[in-house]
């Protein structure tokens, strides 16, 4: 098994004087793979990647590249490269100098050293920015000289630490766009680190999410969207209705004061659980649609997003988050419905 | 974590050049021929000298306040222009502090000589010639001399960096010219105003030279008197005595301005 | 109107200000070279103090004390302070603190304590030798001044750059000498002008520490007890006019700097707009 994987992390954990940052994290990450470390700060996605460069040892459990045990290789001696948070590039160095700088250190001939910068300074769009002062750059600029100065060496494994966080939104899409194409074109795994689920789910391949060091569900960005696992996953990527619930039996669930048909099974009957409906779910009807015993409530509040409204709907007490394209308005009465695939059952939170 | 051996060099040498003086001080103070004595402590204490110490106390009060009273506004006008002037014109105010303090207060020497040009402008104005070197308010002049680019400095890099919008909110809230730089500004800049003081009124307290060139020796400071024990009675007890009370004076002014610091951020921290 | 008043003022203020500050400087400056020796009155112009200033060896004897230890003592004081710096740097914050603050003594210490309690360690380990006593003592109070204009600098740098380098491919010595000390290359220089500056103005740490040998604070200062002497307001004129050149000339090159930074980023600015 293992020499398929090309980064194994064993029951790793890492604590800071006492202070738990990790705990008992096993994950492997596949050759050619976007793997993303997703969660809120402090959730310990920064210290993962930090074990993975080199830079933090763990307090214990054991980290494999490609089969092998690097506990004692330092960061300078693994085929790993990073991207940093605020880019750390050299400020007494021009951009060529700061892309070339790995190369110079392994004492590459200089004609390749020339060749290879180059490629990559056209790679990310920087062709002829060679001879500029790095303070010279746009935020845009300076983030992809320390994406081309990790990628001119090669690694086998590119770690990304919140890469985008300094960009605005436009210049962030642009770059999310840009970052997928260089992965799936030059093969090489990527691990990223943000706390942003959007982007999460737009780059991906697989989705690690953390939440105070431990590690809440592995999955496909569709997996993890459609299935979360438990309400703080559901929570955190893309808003939710979450509402505690009763399991009547299987296939049927109790909550809010009604009973729904479902698709999960299993809970056992009579069992506490949570649920979760994502908001564009939550289909409005004309309350002439809705039958004597259907759903309905009063709307609290509208907000117009651009393709749909946001809505809120008091329903027997729950106030029911909505995406909707249909107009309403506030203090309208309205029917709502469920389908039963839009019923997300989950164990409650300990 | 082996790069804390870089420290090693200069970890050894602080021990042998400033640690070990101090000890040294603590040493003398207190033994007699190896013997512990409060002797020494008792004679640094007698009236006499303690008359000196207040006597430079009390001097050194006032050239911080002249200091401050002078060097305030010139901090505040500059904080206001425009960053290319006031950066040329700081540069100014600076150029003196970067002459040799010996040579600054030997000008004074020059100007306030019997013979010198502020008398001689006195007389062919057909005033009488006045006794302007070797007085009291001479020292206090060369004092306010010497030590007005220290108040000026940490004020002033207060100032600039204060946020604009600061004052443009209180402006905002409707207070005047007068209110704003009473209530925002100056409070914002207190911990200037007090690293300032530190800078000018610790070194007033142990000024040495002054005394002896502008006051000609007639009023004798702290300083002199250390230098005296010293140099001249070789005196290692009683003088290190005397330096050790002087080093208790220091710690408690440290700790007096320390405290007010710390209050001066609070406040200014209630302001946010 | 009130306000051209107001401004009017200012100016004023800020002018006699400046004349306190250079007034005496400017006397000294004009009285050099005069050929009376009594300073009141002006009986025309003259050199013969610059003369007698290049003629007089004590004088060009300690003027080379005064330049070759502060020389010294700042390259000294230079070099060490910063490998300090960096050490202390990554220190555990307990220890670093202890020694942070015992480096602050000289600082805080009033200069006549500093210069009393080295001549006491001098004596107490028989060294008698001045001018080694001199470099000593102005290697001893420069190292905390080069340490705290490297300090900032080591924390601004962020461990991220040291990283950088790691992760790139430098063993730690070779990120050190290839990103770390380029990238708080600033506070070095700055730590190195002003220990120098400060070994040339420092009279009271010299006046006490060294024995049997003059620099030319000490010199002056024993001249100077004795009243006006006309060959140090030559020496005063030469020291002036040097330190406003060099001064002229470090600013002038950060201002120009600082001026192609800004209309750089200006263009740059455009172009991302």
């Amino acid at each position: 098994m293992s020499d398929k994987h090309l980064i194994e992390l064993f029951d790793v954990s890492k604590e800071y004087d006492g202070d738990a940052a990790l705990k008992n994290i096993d994950l492997y990450v596949n050759h050619g793979e976007f793997l993303t470390l997703l969660g809120p700060s402090g959730c310990g996605k920064t210290t993962m990647l930090r074990i993975i460069a080199g830079f933090v040892m763990p307090s214990s459990g054991r980290v494999l590249m490609e089969g092998r045990d690097v506990a004692h290789i330092p960061p300078y001696k693994r085929k790993v490269n990073t991207v940093f948070q605020k880019y750390a590039l050299f400020p007494h160095l021009n951009v060529f100098d700061n892309v070339a700088f790995g190369l110079k250190i392994k004492k590459l001939p200089k004609a390749e050293i020339e060749r290879r910068v180059n490629t990559l300074l056209e790679l990310v769009n920087l062709k002829g920015y060679g001879k500029r002062w790095v303070e010279q750059l746009s935020g845009g600029q300076q983030q992809r000289v320390a994406i081309a100065r990790a990628l001119v060496n090669e690694p086998e494994v590119l770690l990304l630490d919140e890469p985008l966080g300094a960009l605005d939104l436009q210049l962030r899409k642009g770059m999310q766009v840009e970052l997928k194409r260089m992965q799936q074109r030059l093969g090489i795994t990527f691990i990223y680190v943000t706390h942003d689920q959007e982007e999460a789910l737009t780059m991906s391949d697989t989705i690690v999410v953390l939440r105070e060091g431990v590690i809440q569900q592995i999955g496909a960005p569709q997996d993890i969207y459609n299935e979360p696992r438990n309400a703080f996953v559901a929570d955190f990527i893309g808003e939710s209705n979450i509402l505690p619930g009763m399991m009547a039996c299987d296939y049927r669930v109790r909550f809010n004061g009604r009973e729904y048909p479902c698709v999960d099974a299993g809970f056992g009957e009579e069992q506490p659980v949570e649920v979760v409906v994502r908001p564009e779910d939550v289909d409005i009807l004309p309350l002439a649609q809705v039958g004597g015993n259907g759903m309905r409530g009063v709307v609290k509040s509208t907000l117009f997003m651009g393709v749909h409204y946001e809505i809120q709907v008091v329903s027997d007490g729950y106030t029911w988050m909505v995406h909707t394209t249909d107009a309403v308005d506030v203090g309208w009465q309205v029917g709502m419905q469920i389908l039963p695939d839009a019923i997300h059952i989950m164990r409650p939170r300990p | 974590m082996k790069r804390t051996v870089f420290a090693a060099p200069y970890a050894v040498w602080m021990a042998i050049f400033i640690f070990a003086p101090m000890l040294l001080i603590g040493y003398y103070a207190f033994t007699d021929g190896g013997d512990f004595t409060l002797a020494n402590m008792r004679a640094g204490l007698d009236a006499m000298y303690m008359q000196v110490l207040i006597r430079s106390i009390w001097l050194a009060f006032r050239a911080t306040l002249l200091c401050l009273l002078l060097g305030y506004p010139i901090a505040y006008l500059l904080s206001r222009m425009k960053h290319g002037t006031a950066t040329l014109l700081s540069v100014f105010f600076v150029v003196p502090m970067w002459m040799n303090f010996l040579l600054r207060t030997y000008a004074w020497q020059v100007l306030l000589d019997s013979g010198g040009i502020l008398n001689s402008l006195l007389i062919s104005l057909n005033m009488p010639g006045q006794q302007l070197l070797y007085t009291e308010a001479a020292v206090l002049l060369g004092m306010v001399y010497n030590f007005l680019p220290f108040m000026i400095l940490p004020v002033y890099t207060v100032l600039t960096k204060m946020d604009a919008s600061h004052i443009e909110a209180a402006r905002d809230l409707g207070a005047n010219g007068m209110q704003t730089f009473f209530r925002v500004v100056l409070p914002l800049s207190m911990p200037g105003v007090i690293s300032g003081v530190t800078m000018v009124f610790i070194p007033a307290i142990t000024t040495f030279a002054i005394s002896r060139l502008l006051g000609g020796g007639m009023f004798m400071l702290y300083g002199d008197l250390m230098e005296n024990q010293f140099l001249l009675l070789n005196d290692w007890g009683s003088g290190s005595a005397l330096s050790f009370i002087l080093l208790i004076l220091v710690i408690i002014s440290m700790a007096v301005m320390r405290r007010a610091e710390r209050q001066a951020g609070e406040e200014g921290a209630k302001l946010w | 109107m009130v306000k051209r008043v107001r401004n009017f003022f200012k100016g004023t203020y800020l002018g006699l200000m400046l004349l306190f500050l250079y007034a005496p400087i400017a006397v000294l400056i004009v009285y050099s070279f005069n050929a009376s020796k009594t300073m009141g009155n002006w009986t025309g112009f003259s050199l013969i103090w610059y003369r007698a200033l290049f003629g007089d060896a004590m004088i060009m004897r300690a003027l080379g004390v005064t330049l070759s230890v502060a020389a010294l003592s700042a390259v000294i004081a230079t070099i060490m302070g910063t490998f300090a710096a960096i050490g202390m740097h990554s220190m555990k914050k307990g220890t670093r603190l202890v020694i942070e603050n015992i480096s602050q003594l000289p600082v805080v210490n009033p200069d006549l304590v500093t210069g009393i309690s080295l001549m006491m360690i001098f004596a107490f380990i028989g060294l008698k030798d001045g001018y080694t006593r001199l470099l000593l003592a102005h290697i001893t109070f420069n190292i905390p001044y080069v340490i705290f204009s490297v300090a900032p600098k080591l924390r601004q740098s962020s461990n991220e750059l040291y990283e950088a380098a790691l992760d790139l491919g430098c063993t730690p010595l070779e990120a050190l000498i290839k990103v770390v000390i380029p990238d708080i290359m600033p506070g070095i220089v700055s730590g190195f002008i002003l220990a120098f500056t400060l070994s040339l103005d420092d009279f009271v740490v010299s006046y006490f520490s060294t024995q049997g040998v003059e620099n030319l604070s000490i010199y002056i200062y024993s001249m100077a007890r004795r009243g006006i002497n006309p060959k140090i307001n030559a020496l005063s004129t030469l020291m002036f006019v040097a330190v406003v050149t060099l001064l002229l000339i470090v600013n002038i090159k950060s201002i120009r700097e600082e001026r192609a930074a800004d209309t750089q980023r200006r263009k740059v600015a455009k172009k991302t707009a």
